[in-house]
Protein backbone atom coordinates (compact mmCIF):
# COMPACT_ATOMS: atom_id res chain seq x y z
CA UNK A 1 0.00 0.00 0.00
CA UNK A 2 1.36 3.50 -1.00
CA UNK A 3 1.15 6.22 1.61
CA UNK A 4 -1.29 7.84 -1.51
CA UNK A 5 -3.74 5.42 0.06
CA UNK A 6 -3.61 7.51 3.16
CA UNK A 7 -5.99 10.60 3.01
CA UNK A 8 -3.07 12.89 4.45
CA UNK A 9 -4.83 16.48 5.07
CA UNK A 10 -2.38 19.08 5.31
CA UNK A 11 -3.35 21.74 6.96
CA UNK A 12 -1.70 25.61 5.93
CA UNK A 13 -0.03 27.12 8.44
CA UNK A 14 -2.34 30.06 9.89
CA UNK A 15 -1.85 33.49 8.43
CA UNK A 16 -2.13 35.44 11.21
CA UNK A 17 0.51 34.95 13.98
CA UNK A 18 -0.28 31.27 15.39
CA UNK A 19 -1.29 31.27 19.33
CA UNK A 20 -0.99 34.92 20.01
CA UNK A 21 -3.51 35.94 22.55
CA UNK A 22 -2.47 39.89 22.91
CA UNK A 23 -1.90 39.14 26.99
CA UNK A 24 1.89 40.26 26.09
CA UNK A 25 1.89 43.63 25.12
CA UNK A 26 0.58 45.16 27.98
CA UNK A 27 3.31 43.64 30.11
CA UNK A 28 5.83 46.19 28.71
CA UNK A 29 3.99 49.10 29.96
CA UNK A 30 3.93 46.95 33.66
CA UNK A 31 7.73 46.73 33.39
CA UNK A 32 8.40 50.47 32.30
CA UNK A 33 6.64 51.24 35.28
CA UNK A 34 8.12 48.75 37.38
CA UNK A 35 11.69 49.75 36.33
CA UNK A 36 10.55 53.66 37.34
CA UNK A 37 10.02 52.22 40.70
CA UNK A 38 13.61 50.56 40.81
CA UNK A 39 15.44 54.14 39.90
CA UNK A 40 12.81 56.06 42.45
CA UNK A 41 13.03 54.18 45.54
CA UNK A 42 15.43 51.39 44.42
CA UNK A 43 12.26 48.52 45.48
CA UNK A 44 12.99 45.62 43.32
CA UNK A 45 10.26 43.61 41.87
CA UNK A 46 9.04 40.58 39.55
CA UNK A 47 6.30 39.16 37.15
CA UNK A 48 5.39 35.46 37.81
CA UNK A 49 5.24 34.43 34.32
CA UNK A 50 3.27 31.24 35.14
CA UNK A 51 0.83 33.61 37.05
CA UNK A 52 -0.17 34.76 34.15
CA UNK A 53 -2.45 32.94 30.77
CA UNK A 54 0.26 33.23 28.48
CA UNK A 55 0.87 31.02 25.49
CA UNK A 56 4.17 29.50 24.47
CA UNK A 57 3.83 32.36 21.50
CA UNK A 58 3.10 34.98 24.08
CA UNK A 59 6.53 34.25 25.97
CA UNK A 60 8.80 33.61 22.66
CA UNK A 61 7.08 37.10 21.67
CA UNK A 62 7.95 38.55 25.05
CA UNK A 63 11.43 37.30 25.09
CA UNK A 64 12.31 38.14 21.29
CA UNK A 65 10.83 41.81 21.90
CA UNK A 66 12.75 42.12 25.62
CA UNK A 67 15.78 41.48 23.26
CA UNK A 68 19.72 39.82 24.69
CA UNK A 69 21.01 42.06 26.87
CA UNK A 70 25.30 42.22 28.11
CA UNK A 71 25.00 40.26 30.80
CA UNK A 72 23.75 36.44 31.15
CA UNK A 73 24.45 34.33 34.41
CA UNK A 74 23.67 30.35 34.12
CA UNK A 75 23.37 29.15 37.95
CA UNK A 76 23.87 25.49 38.48
CA UNK A 77 21.25 24.35 41.14
CA UNK A 78 19.20 21.13 41.28
CA UNK A 79 19.21 21.73 37.33
CA UNK A 80 20.23 24.90 35.29
CA UNK A 81 18.51 28.04 36.43
CA UNK A 82 19.38 31.38 33.61
CA UNK A 83 19.40 34.78 34.56
CA UNK A 84 19.40 36.78 31.35
CA UNK A 85 19.87 40.97 31.35
CA UNK A 86 17.88 41.80 28.53
CA UNK A 87 17.89 44.50 26.41
CA UNK A 88 16.41 46.95 28.36
CA UNK A 89 19.39 46.92 31.86
CA UNK A 90 17.91 46.20 35.12
CA UNK A 91 14.98 44.05 33.18
CA UNK A 92 15.75 40.16 33.87
CA UNK A 93 14.11 37.23 32.30
CA UNK A 94 14.69 34.83 34.91
CA UNK A 95 14.26 30.87 34.14
CA UNK A 96 14.40 28.15 36.22
CA UNK A 97 14.97 24.61 35.42
CA UNK A 98 14.62 21.57 36.93
CA UNK A 99 17.56 18.23 36.79
CA UNK A 100 15.62 17.04 33.84
CA UNK A 101 15.99 19.90 32.33
CA UNK A 102 12.09 21.41 32.71
CA UNK A 103 11.32 24.69 33.24
CA UNK A 104 9.85 24.59 36.87
CA UNK A 105 9.17 28.37 36.97
CA UNK A 106 10.06 31.84 35.05
CA UNK A 107 9.74 35.24 36.08
CA UNK A 108 11.00 38.91 34.94
CA UNK A 109 12.60 40.65 37.54
CA UNK A 110 13.26 44.61 37.71
CA UNK A 111 16.39 44.92 39.85
CA UNK A 112 19.83 45.85 39.55
CA UNK A 113 20.93 42.68 40.32
CA UNK A 114 18.76 39.37 40.92
CA UNK A 115 18.63 38.17 44.39
CA UNK A 116 19.62 34.83 43.47
CA UNK A 117 23.21 36.11 42.09
CA UNK A 118 24.22 37.26 45.46
CA UNK A 119 26.62 35.27 47.58
CA UNK A 120 24.95 34.95 51.00
CA UNK A 121 26.81 36.39 53.77
CA UNK A 122 26.80 32.56 55.43
CA UNK A 123 28.20 30.72 52.42
CA UNK A 124 30.94 34.13 52.02
CA UNK A 125 31.86 32.92 55.67
CA UNK A 126 32.04 29.32 54.92
CA UNK A 127 34.52 30.38 51.68
CA UNK A 128 36.92 32.68 54.03
CA UNK A 129 37.27 29.77 56.29
CA UNK A 130 37.70 27.44 53.62
CA UNK A 131 40.72 30.39 52.25
CA UNK A 132 42.19 30.35 55.44
CA UNK A 133 42.78 26.24 55.24
CA UNK A 134 44.06 26.36 52.18
CA UNK A 135 46.55 29.33 53.43
CA UNK A 136 47.31 27.67 56.37
CA UNK A 137 48.19 24.20 54.04
CA UNK A 138 50.46 26.37 52.35
CA UNK B 1 18.60 32.41 56.43
CA UNK B 2 19.95 29.98 59.67
CA UNK B 3 18.39 27.02 61.29
CA UNK B 4 18.27 23.35 61.15
CA UNK B 5 16.73 22.70 58.23
CA UNK B 6 19.60 24.48 55.87
CA UNK B 7 21.77 23.49 58.05
CA UNK B 8 20.62 19.63 57.01
CA UNK B 9 19.95 20.55 53.49
CA UNK B 10 23.76 21.78 53.43
CA UNK B 11 25.13 18.97 54.88
CA UNK B 12 23.47 16.87 52.26
CA UNK B 13 25.25 19.25 49.90
CA UNK B 14 22.13 21.31 48.89
CA UNK B 15 23.26 25.40 48.67
CA UNK B 16 21.42 28.12 49.60
CA UNK B 17 20.96 29.00 46.19
CA UNK B 18 19.56 25.83 45.73
CA UNK B 19 17.13 26.68 48.35
CA UNK B 20 16.14 29.95 47.22
CA UNK B 21 15.46 28.42 43.72
CA UNK B 22 13.51 26.19 45.59
CA UNK B 23 11.55 28.33 47.63
CA UNK B 24 10.70 31.30 44.75
CA UNK B 25 9.16 28.39 42.43
CA UNK B 26 7.17 26.99 45.64
CA UNK B 27 5.90 30.05 46.19
CA UNK B 28 5.33 30.87 42.36
CA UNK B 29 3.15 27.94 42.55
CA UNK B 30 1.14 28.46 45.31
CA UNK B 31 0.52 31.73 43.95
CA UNK B 32 2.18 33.93 46.29
CA UNK B 33 3.54 37.16 45.40
CA UNK B 34 6.89 36.94 44.10
CA UNK B 35 8.94 38.36 46.84
CA UNK B 36 7.16 35.52 49.65
CA UNK B 37 9.81 32.81 48.29
CA UNK B 38 12.37 34.66 49.96
CA UNK B 39 10.33 35.16 53.42
CA UNK B 40 8.90 31.34 52.93
CA UNK B 41 12.89 30.08 52.46
CA UNK B 42 13.99 31.65 55.35
CA UNK B 43 11.26 30.39 57.77
CA UNK B 44 11.57 27.14 56.51
CA UNK B 45 15.29 27.42 57.04
CA UNK B 46 14.53 27.42 60.53
CA UNK B 47 11.56 24.99 60.96
CA UNK B 48 11.85 22.28 63.01
CA UNK B 49 10.63 18.44 61.30
CA UNK B 50 7.22 17.65 62.52
CA UNK B 51 6.03 14.25 63.02
CA UNK B 52 3.49 13.08 60.23
CA UNK B 53 1.84 9.74 59.81
CA UNK B 54 0.01 8.82 56.80
CA UNK B 55 -2.72 6.05 57.22
CA UNK B 56 -3.73 4.56 53.51
CA UNK B 57 -7.66 3.40 53.53
CA UNK B 58 -9.90 2.50 50.63
CA UNK B 59 -7.57 3.93 47.97
CA UNK B 60 -5.49 2.71 44.81
CA UNK B 61 -1.86 4.04 46.49
CA UNK B 62 -2.00 6.45 43.28
CA UNK B 63 -1.68 9.06 45.67
CA UNK B 64 1.20 7.94 47.28
CA UNK B 65 2.73 7.11 43.54
CA UNK B 66 1.62 10.68 42.58
CA UNK B 67 3.99 11.57 45.90
CA UNK B 68 7.06 9.46 45.66
CA UNK B 69 7.53 9.58 42.08
CA UNK B 70 6.99 12.97 41.16
CA UNK B 71 9.21 14.33 38.76
CA UNK B 72 12.32 16.06 40.98
CA UNK B 73 12.90 13.49 43.39
CA UNK B 74 15.70 15.74 45.31
CA UNK B 75 12.96 18.31 45.69
CA UNK B 76 10.09 16.24 46.61
CA UNK B 77 12.58 14.28 48.61
CA UNK B 78 13.60 17.59 50.45
CA UNK B 79 10.39 17.95 51.88
CA UNK B 80 10.78 14.67 52.84
CA UNK B 81 13.33 15.54 55.24
CA UNK B 82 11.38 18.40 56.34
CA UNK B 83 9.05 15.69 58.13
CA UNK B 84 9.81 13.07 59.89
CA UNK B 85 7.40 10.40 58.37
CA UNK B 86 6.83 8.07 61.23
CA UNK B 87 4.62 5.64 59.22
CA UNK B 88 3.20 5.20 55.77
CA UNK B 89 2.40 1.49 55.44
CA UNK B 90 3.43 1.31 51.71
CA UNK B 91 7.04 3.45 52.15
CA UNK B 92 8.10 1.89 55.62
CA UNK B 93 10.49 -1.22 55.89
CA UNK B 94 8.69 -2.54 58.92
CA UNK B 95 5.70 -4.49 58.15
CA UNK B 96 2.99 -6.66 60.75
CA UNK B 97 3.16 -5.80 64.54
CA UNK B 98 6.35 -3.87 64.11
CA UNK B 99 4.55 -1.39 61.72
CA UNK B 100 1.42 -0.94 64.19
CA UNK B 101 3.60 -0.51 66.94
CA UNK B 102 5.51 2.00 64.79
CA UNK B 103 2.59 4.41 64.56
CA UNK B 104 1.50 3.87 68.33
CA UNK B 105 4.91 4.96 69.34
CA UNK B 106 4.83 7.84 67.21
CA UNK B 107 1.23 8.64 68.42
CA UNK B 108 2.31 8.46 71.94
CA UNK B 109 5.18 10.62 71.98
CA UNK B 110 3.56 13.51 69.37
CA UNK B 111 0.50 13.18 70.93
CA UNK B 112 -1.43 16.72 69.73
CA UNK B 113 1.10 17.41 67.51
CA UNK B 114 1.55 15.43 64.76
CA UNK B 115 0.19 15.99 61.20
CA UNK B 116 -2.15 12.92 60.26
CA UNK B 117 -2.04 12.62 56.21
CA UNK B 118 -4.61 9.87 54.92
CA UNK B 119 -5.26 8.79 51.36
CA UNK B 120 -8.38 6.48 50.69
CA UNK B 121 -12.38 6.68 51.74
CA UNK B 122 -13.63 5.22 54.60
CA UNK B 123 -16.12 2.73 53.95
CA UNK B 124 -18.84 2.49 56.77
CA UNK B 125 -21.03 -0.56 55.78
CA UNK B 126 -21.17 -3.48 57.64
CA UNK B 127 -19.21 -2.09 60.35
CA UNK B 128 -16.43 -1.40 58.30
CA UNK B 129 -15.44 -4.45 57.36
CA UNK B 130 -14.71 -3.99 53.67
CA UNK B 131 -11.14 -2.26 55.04
CA UNK B 132 -9.59 -3.39 57.71
CA UNK B 133 -5.44 -3.65 58.50
CA UNK B 134 -4.33 -5.16 61.18
CA UNK B 135 -7.71 -6.75 62.05
CA UNK B 136 -9.14 -3.14 62.98
CA UNK B 137 -11.28 -1.19 60.86
CA UNK B 138 -10.32 1.85 58.78
CA UNK B 139 -12.80 4.09 60.81
CA UNK B 140 -11.80 2.85 64.13
CA UNK B 141 -8.09 3.41 63.33
CA UNK B 142 -9.01 7.18 61.71
CA UNK B 143 -10.88 8.19 64.91
CA UNK B 144 -7.84 6.73 67.41
CA UNK B 145 -5.34 8.42 65.01
CA UNK B 146 -7.39 11.41 64.64
CA UNK B 147 -7.52 12.19 68.51
CA UNK B 148 -4.31 13.24 68.77
CA UNK B 149 -3.08 14.78 65.10
CA UNK B 150 -3.00 18.80 65.22
CA UNK B 151 -4.48 18.25 61.99
CA UNK B 152 -5.14 16.45 59.04
CA UNK B 153 -4.46 16.66 55.71
CA UNK B 154 -6.97 14.35 53.55
CA UNK B 155 -4.88 13.32 50.39
CA UNK B 156 -6.79 12.75 47.28
CA UNK B 157 -10.37 12.71 46.27
CA UNK B 158 -11.36 9.70 48.18
CA UNK B 159 -9.82 11.09 51.12
CA UNK B 160 -11.50 14.38 50.54
CA UNK B 161 -14.90 14.01 49.17
CA UNK B 162 -15.40 9.76 49.09
CA UNK B 163 -14.03 9.73 45.52
CA UNK B 164 -14.51 6.82 43.40
CA UNK B 165 -15.33 4.33 46.08
CA UNK B 166 -18.34 6.11 46.88
CA UNK B 167 -19.35 6.64 43.20
CA UNK B 168 -22.97 5.17 42.57
CA UNK B 169 -24.28 2.69 44.28
CA UNK B 170 -21.11 3.12 46.75
CA UNK B 171 -21.18 -0.82 47.57
CA UNK B 172 -18.82 -0.13 51.03
CA UNK B 173 -20.57 2.58 51.95
CA UNK B 174 -17.61 5.18 51.61
CA UNK B 175 -17.61 8.37 53.48
CA UNK B 176 -14.52 11.14 53.36
CA UNK B 177 -12.57 11.49 56.44
CA UNK B 178 -15.04 15.06 57.14
CA UNK B 179 -17.07 12.86 57.44
CA UNK B 180 -16.09 11.33 60.28
CA UNK B 181 -13.66 13.95 62.08
CA UNK B 182 -15.22 17.07 63.04
CA UNK B 183 -13.49 18.63 65.86
CA UNK B 184 -9.86 19.07 64.17
CA UNK B 185 -8.57 21.77 61.42
CA UNK B 186 -9.17 19.17 58.08
CA UNK B 187 -7.35 19.98 54.41
CA UNK B 188 -8.54 18.85 51.41
CA UNK B 189 -6.47 18.00 48.75
CA UNK B 190 -8.24 16.41 46.20
CA UNK B 191 -7.32 15.09 42.88
CA UNK B 192 -7.24 11.84 41.50
CA UNK B 193 -4.20 12.11 41.71
CA UNK B 194 -3.52 14.91 43.70
CA UNK B 195 -0.95 17.39 42.14
CA UNK B 196 2.25 16.67 44.53
CA UNK B 197 3.16 19.87 44.97
CA UNK B 198 0.01 21.18 46.36
CA UNK B 199 1.11 18.37 49.38
CA UNK B 200 4.78 19.83 49.46
CA UNK B 201 3.02 23.78 49.67
CA UNK B 202 0.97 22.47 52.71
CA UNK B 203 3.71 21.33 54.15
CA UNK B 204 5.44 24.27 53.30
CA UNK B 205 2.80 26.84 54.86
CA UNK B 206 2.46 24.65 58.12
CA UNK B 207 6.63 24.72 58.70
CA UNK B 208 6.25 28.11 57.44
CA UNK B 209 3.46 29.73 59.14
CA UNK B 210 2.98 26.98 61.69
CA UNK B 211 -0.95 27.19 60.86
CA UNK B 212 -2.43 25.42 58.25
CA UNK B 213 -3.43 27.50 54.75
CA UNK B 214 -6.41 29.57 54.09
CA UNK B 215 -9.12 27.05 52.92
CA UNK B 216 -12.28 27.46 50.53
CA UNK B 217 -15.60 26.42 51.30
CA UNK B 218 -14.43 23.03 50.25
CA UNK B 219 -11.69 22.64 52.64
CA UNK B 220 -9.13 23.34 50.17
CA UNK B 221 -6.09 25.52 50.23
CA UNK B 222 -7.17 28.48 48.48
CA UNK B 223 -3.44 29.12 46.78
CA UNK B 224 -4.20 26.39 44.70
CA UNK B 225 -8.10 25.74 44.44
CA UNK B 226 -8.29 29.47 44.24
CA UNK B 227 -9.15 29.22 40.74
CA UNK B 228 -10.97 27.42 38.06
CA UNK B 229 -8.52 25.28 35.63
CA UNK B 230 -10.36 27.58 32.65
CA UNK B 231 -9.19 30.98 34.23
CA UNK B 232 -5.76 29.56 34.24
CA UNK B 233 -6.10 27.84 30.82
CA UNK B 234 -3.27 28.75 27.98
CA UNK B 235 -5.76 27.78 25.78
CA UNK B 236 -8.49 30.56 27.23
CA UNK B 237 -7.67 33.13 24.66
CA UNK B 238 -9.26 31.03 22.23
CA UNK B 239 -12.65 30.76 24.43
CA UNK B 240 -12.79 33.86 24.83
CA UNK B 241 -12.61 34.58 20.78
CA UNK B 242 -14.84 31.98 20.15
CA UNK B 243 -12.82 29.53 18.75
CA UNK B 244 -13.55 25.59 19.56
CA UNK B 245 -12.35 21.97 18.87
CA UNK B 246 -15.91 20.25 17.98
CA UNK B 247 -14.22 16.93 17.72
CA UNK B 248 -10.88 15.14 19.24
CA UNK B 249 -9.41 15.45 15.23
CA UNK B 250 -10.96 18.43 13.50
CA UNK B 251 -9.32 21.48 12.41
CA UNK B 252 -9.86 23.30 15.76
CA UNK B 253 -8.09 20.37 17.72
CA UNK B 254 -4.79 20.62 15.76
CA UNK B 255 -4.91 24.06 15.85
CA UNK B 256 -4.50 23.79 19.79
CA UNK B 257 -8.38 25.57 20.41
CA UNK B 258 -10.52 25.48 23.45
CA UNK B 259 -11.68 22.41 24.39
CA UNK B 260 -15.23 23.76 25.87
CA UNK B 261 -17.31 21.78 23.89
CA UNK B 262 -15.73 18.43 23.63
CA UNK B 263 -17.11 18.23 27.40
CA UNK B 264 -13.53 19.73 29.50
CA UNK B 265 -15.27 20.63 32.95
CA UNK B 266 -12.11 23.19 33.42
CA UNK B 267 -14.88 26.10 33.80
CA UNK B 268 -16.29 24.29 37.21
CA UNK B 269 -12.82 22.67 38.02
CA UNK B 270 -11.09 24.21 40.87
CA UNK B 271 -7.36 22.95 40.66
CA UNK B 272 -4.05 23.94 39.37
CA UNK B 273 -2.97 21.71 36.78
CA UNK B 274 -3.07 24.38 33.94
CA UNK B 275 -0.06 26.14 36.32
CA UNK B 276 1.91 24.00 37.90
CA UNK B 277 1.43 20.23 34.88
CA UNK B 278 1.90 17.17 35.21
CA UNK B 279 5.17 14.83 35.08
CA UNK B 280 7.87 17.30 35.62
CA UNK B 281 5.76 20.20 33.85
CA UNK B 282 6.04 18.37 30.73
CA UNK B 283 2.45 19.14 29.99
CA UNK B 284 -1.14 18.52 31.20
CA UNK B 285 -4.56 16.90 30.09
CA UNK B 286 -5.68 20.07 27.99
CA UNK B 287 -2.29 20.52 26.87
CA UNK B 288 -2.61 16.69 25.65
CA UNK B 289 -5.60 17.77 23.72
CA UNK B 290 -7.94 16.29 26.14
CA UNK B 291 -10.76 18.19 28.46
CA UNK B 292 -10.60 18.15 31.68
CA UNK B 293 -12.58 15.66 33.75
CA UNK B 294 -13.07 17.43 37.10
CA UNK B 295 -11.21 14.73 39.07
CA UNK B 296 -10.88 17.33 41.69
CA UNK B 297 -14.28 17.94 42.61
CA UNK B 298 -17.17 16.49 44.78
CA UNK B 299 -18.84 13.34 42.85
CA UNK B 300 -17.11 13.71 39.81
CA UNK B 301 -17.41 10.36 38.71
CA UNK B 302 -21.49 10.44 38.60
CA UNK B 303 -20.99 14.27 37.03
CA UNK B 304 -22.99 13.56 33.71
CA UNK B 305 -20.43 12.14 31.36
CA UNK B 306 -16.90 13.19 30.66
CA UNK B 307 -17.84 13.92 27.00
CA UNK B 308 -20.38 16.02 27.88
CA UNK B 309 -20.09 19.98 27.28
CA UNK B 310 -21.24 22.18 30.27
CA UNK B 311 -24.31 23.36 29.16
CA UNK B 312 -23.88 27.47 30.18
CA UNK B 313 -20.94 29.29 30.07
CA UNK B 314 -17.97 29.55 32.33
CA UNK B 315 -18.58 32.37 34.27
CA UNK B 316 -22.50 32.42 35.50
CA UNK B 317 -21.63 35.83 36.93
CA UNK B 318 -20.60 37.85 33.51
CA UNK B 319 -22.98 35.31 31.64
CA UNK B 320 -23.96 38.59 29.66
CA UNK B 321 -20.36 39.37 28.22
CA UNK B 322 -19.11 35.56 27.40
CA UNK B 323 -22.60 34.64 26.13
CA UNK B 324 -21.60 37.32 23.74
CA UNK B 325 -18.90 35.91 22.24
CA UNK B 326 -19.69 32.08 23.02
CA UNK B 327 -23.18 32.62 21.00
CA UNK B 328 -21.79 31.62 17.22
CA UNK B 329 -20.32 28.25 19.06
CA UNK B 330 -20.53 27.33 22.93
CA UNK B 331 -23.94 25.57 23.94
CA UNK B 332 -25.58 28.51 24.98
CA UNK B 333 -29.19 26.44 24.24
CA UNK B 334 -30.12 26.66 28.23
CA UNK B 335 -33.53 25.90 29.40
CA UNK B 336 -35.80 28.99 30.17
CA UNK B 337 -36.24 26.94 33.74
CA UNK B 338 -32.30 26.39 34.10
CA UNK B 339 -31.77 30.07 33.78
CA UNK B 340 -33.74 30.83 36.17
CA UNK B 341 -32.25 28.90 38.74
CA UNK B 342 -29.16 30.19 37.72
CA UNK B 343 -30.31 34.49 38.15
CA UNK B 344 -31.88 32.71 42.05
CA UNK B 345 -28.70 31.30 42.51
CA UNK B 346 -26.67 34.79 41.46
CA UNK B 347 -29.01 36.94 44.09
CA UNK B 348 -28.34 33.80 46.71
CA UNK B 349 -24.52 33.52 46.12
CA UNK B 350 -25.58 29.16 45.92
CA UNK B 351 -22.96 27.23 44.37
CA UNK B 352 -23.75 25.61 41.09
CA UNK B 353 -22.84 22.14 40.54
CA UNK B 354 -21.86 20.41 37.40
CA UNK B 355 -25.33 18.31 37.40
CA UNK B 356 -27.41 22.07 37.66
CA UNK B 357 -24.96 23.12 34.74
CA UNK B 358 -25.90 20.26 32.34
CA UNK B 359 -30.07 20.26 33.29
Amino acid sequence: MSLDAIPIHVIDPPSAEPGLSGNAPPLLRELSELAKRLLASGETSAIDLSALPLTPADLAWLQDTLGAGEISVSLQANGESTLNETACPGIWWVTHRNEQGAVTSQFIEVAFVPELVKAHPEDVKNGQEYLELLISDL
Amino acid sequence: MQGPLIDTLARQGITRRTFLKYCATLASMMALPPAAGRAMAEAMAAARRPSVIWLPFQECTGCTESITRSHSPTLEGMIFDMISLDYQETLMAAAGHQAEEARHAAMKENAGKYLLVVDGSIPLGRDGAYSCIGGRSNVDILKEAAEGAAAIVAMGSCASYGGIPKANPNPTGAVSVSDIVTNKPIVNIPGCPPIPVVMTGVLAHYLTFGSLPELDEKGRPKAFFGETIHDRCYRRPFYDQGKFAKTFDDEGARMGWCLFELGCKGPVTYNACATVKWNGGTSWPVESGHGCLGCSEPDFWDAGGFYKALSVPADPLRIGAAAAIAGAGAGVAVSFANRAKKNVARQTHETLTVEDLEK
